[in-house]
């Protein structure tokens, strides 16, 4: 196929990044090599024949290539092949492990909205989107993807730091039997049992419950 | 125990440790697939993938499945590797128990298998003959992901 004879030290570390399953290609540069080197993409879907060129990610001078349109059935697995070149001499095709979209990707925490009474405060919980492939269509949100999808929230009383720990299924959470007109500070977790994902916990989003008006 | 999962196949209900097999399999994930060279043939997705079956078909699918991997998958997936072995051995103590529940469904007849799911098991072990016996179970342990991914 008229490959250049390829000696160039092979990119390194070719491995996916993916977050709520925005699935994007990353490698580093060849060893001992500076400015100027070009990079090839291709990528393959598991089971399949062929490797498939990436067109947006020709001849590219950056380390990365965002495979998440390509990589977006999630119920398939990938793999993906970066190729080096620099001065008309090329590098090999170097490979990722099997990406299983489904479970190596990252799930962000969840985002949280609190209100207050005088005993008590109300969470609602909202899992993140799944990467769109259209931004216009009908966004997917993980809860979806994985059904089995649970909420770890903390609740910390910021007087005495006492803090609570709730596992729910659902995405709202009331607190009751707190003390009128003391901060509380509130942050979630999303928790996958099987395939086994969790993400960090979000920031602590702090409230007020509201005071005692017979006091 | 803890990660126990209830599938329902109908009136078949079988209860699998579920998180205990996945992060068996997670542990030796890299290490078993990294021995399969072959991208271009898959055993259980392609040329037609598990997530087409209607579920009426999911109970006799997986019952022939788990028969699969404890006969034909887990007994020729020996490795140098002490550790990876120890992780094959204990999901395949899982699937063993599992498969002994479905193969008693299947006795009374609450799993019950049409043409559809004889063909398609069929397909599978094409696919797993198309191979040497040792290439092809080494392939078939190194996509239990898609097994479990799509039982769930």
């Amino acid at each position: 196929s008229g490959e250049l004879y390829c000696s160039l030290p092979n990119p390194r570390n070719v491995h996916f990044e993916s977050i709520n399953m925005k699935n994007v290609l990353h490698w580093s540069a060849p060893e001992g090599t500076g400015d100027g080197v070009l990079y090839k993409v291709k990528y393959s879907v598991y089971g399949v024949g062929k490797w498939i060129r990436k067109p947006e990610c020709r001849n590219i001078n950056r380390t990365w290539c965002d495979l998440s349109r390509e990589t977006s059935d999630y119920e398939e697995q990938y793999y993906a092949t970066v190729k080096a070149f620099l001065n008309g001499m090329c590098s090999d095709w170097m490979e990722t492990t099997r990406f299983n979209p489904l479970t190596d990707t990252k799930i962000d925490p969840p985002m949280i909205s609190v209100s207050s009474t005088e005993k008590s405060i109300s969470i609602i919980l909202t899992a993140p989107e799944k990467w769109n492939r259209s931004p216009e269509g009908e966004p997917i949100s993980l809860l979806q993807v994985y059904p089995g999808l649970q909420y770890n929230v903390s609740v910390l009383n910021k007087k005495t730091k006492k803090r609570w720990f709730f596992s729910v299924s659902n995405n709202t959470l009331v607190v009751p039997w707190l003390e009128p007109g003391t901060a509380y500070c509130v942050s979630a977790q999303i928790y996958v049992t099987t395939p086994l994902l969790h993400s960090g916990f979000s920031k602590e989003y702090c409230i007020d419950t509201l005071k005692d008006k017979t006091a | 125990t803890a990660g126990n999962k209830i599938f329902h196949f109908g009136p078949c209900r079988i209860s699998m440790s579920m998180t205990e097999i996945r992060s068996g399999f997670t542990a030796i994930k890299a290490n078993i697939q990294a021995r399969d060279p072959i991208r271009t043939l898959s055993i259980l997705s392609h040329p037609h993938s598990l997530h087409k079956v209607k579920s009426s078909d999911r109970c006799c699918i997986t019952y022939h499945l788990f028969n699969f991997y404890v006969d034909k998958v887990f007994k020729h997936c020996k490795t140098e590797d002490s550790y990876v072995n120890r992780k094959i051995s204990s999901i395949a103590n899982s699937f063993l128990s599992v498969k002994r529940r479905l193969g008693q469904c299947h006795e009374q007849n609450k799993c019950v298998c049409g043409q559809e799911s004889a063909e398609k098991f069929k397909q599978i072990l094409a696919n797993y003959e198309g191979l040497n016996v040792i290439s092809a179970a080494i392939k078939s342990l190194g996509e239990l992901d898609i097994l479990l991914d799509w039982m769930e």
